[in-house]
């Protein structure tokens, strides 16, 4: 734990270290599944096509869990707060996406920090945007 | 019956309220498990042990899953019937929750709202999921933004 980010170390402007993860479908298929959300959208491409999408999708349960997970990785120990997020696009399985973020804003009285963190298609587009309160250790 | 002819005394009514069964062990570990948490906090009981929290708990997440029964007021839910998609949420997180938590999901609508855009009118239905243990401390409050195209009323 001592790896992680420590609010005494911490500057607005500091980056969250990128994670890159691989959507597979049988990854989004099994966490769509533990959600109870295993609908066509979520678990196979021709269900999903069927609703006029191009193939399967992650849940936006989803996307915005494995933008927790990047805070906590970066801040093992820490404490999510509050995390809004907006479902700007499509998260698609069978790609690679990226999981960002950088510190805008340290409360010294609460030991927090205020993120903005999102996850990027492998065009580059912003699919999920989301801001964060974060209380490090 | 059209979107903005939904009775507005909707807003702020709990429609819906759930106590759900003793969260298990278990269940903490398996969705930690499939969304990839490395963190054995939410994953091992004894390494947890001396951890932040001094044992077992939720990774934050786990929330969502607690959606309740009825997504919406059956009024609201009438008119968001064409494909309604999951625009946001919002969380604002308590005490964490730990195995054996009982958690009640009490739900209510905070906002209806239409906007106007190049591509037509979208409809906005934001509710509020307020969730307790077993002792009334709240685990979290989860707004969730449901969006969907706008459509003439029928016989328009």
């Amino acid at each position: 734990m001592s790896s992680g980010a420590t609010f005494d170390a911490v500057e607005p402007g500091d980056d969250l270290p990128a994670i890159t993860v691989d959507l597979s479908r049988d990854y989004v298929k099994a966490h769509a599944t533990e959600l109870g959300m295993a609908f066509p959208r979520f678990t196979d491409d021709e269900g999903a096509k069927k609703e006029g999408l191009p193939g399967m999708i992650a849940p936006g349960n989803m996307t915005l869990a494995l933008l927790a997970r990047e805070l906590l990785a970066w801040a093992p120990g820490g404490r999510v707060l509050r995390l809004g997020t907006t479902f700007r696009g499509l998260a698609l399985a069978g790609t690679t996406i990226q999981l960002l973020g950088t510190v805008t804003e340290k409360d010294d009285e609460r030991r927090t920090v205020e993120c903005d963190v999102w996850m990027e298609t492998p065009e580059g587009d912003r699919c999920v945007i989301g801001t964060a309160t974060v209380q490090l250790p | 019956m059209a979107f903005a002819d939904i009775d507005r005394a909707v807003i702020g009514r709990e429609y819906d309220r759930l106590t759900y069964p003793p969260v298990t062990t278990e269940e903490l570990i398996s969705y930690a498990k499939t969304l990839g948490v490395t963190d054995p906090i939410y994953l091992d009981e004894d390494a947890a042990k001396n951890g932040p929290f001094g044992g077992l708990v939720a990774f934050p997440t786990f929330v969502v899953k607690l959606r309740g029964n009825q997504h919406m007021p059956k009024e609201v839910a009438k008119e968001m019937s064409a494909g309604g998609f999951d625009a946001g949420k919002d969380i604002e997180f308590g005490v964490p929750i730990r195995p054996g938590d009982v958690i009640t999901a009490t739900s209510t609508i905070t906002e209806l709202y239409e906007k106007t855009g190049r591509s037509g009118s979208m409809w906005f239905v934001v509710f509020r999921q307020h969730l307790t243990n077993q002792s009334g401390e709240t685990v979290a409050n989860v707004d969730s933004r449901i969006m969907q195209r706008g459509r003439a009323p029928k016989g328009a």
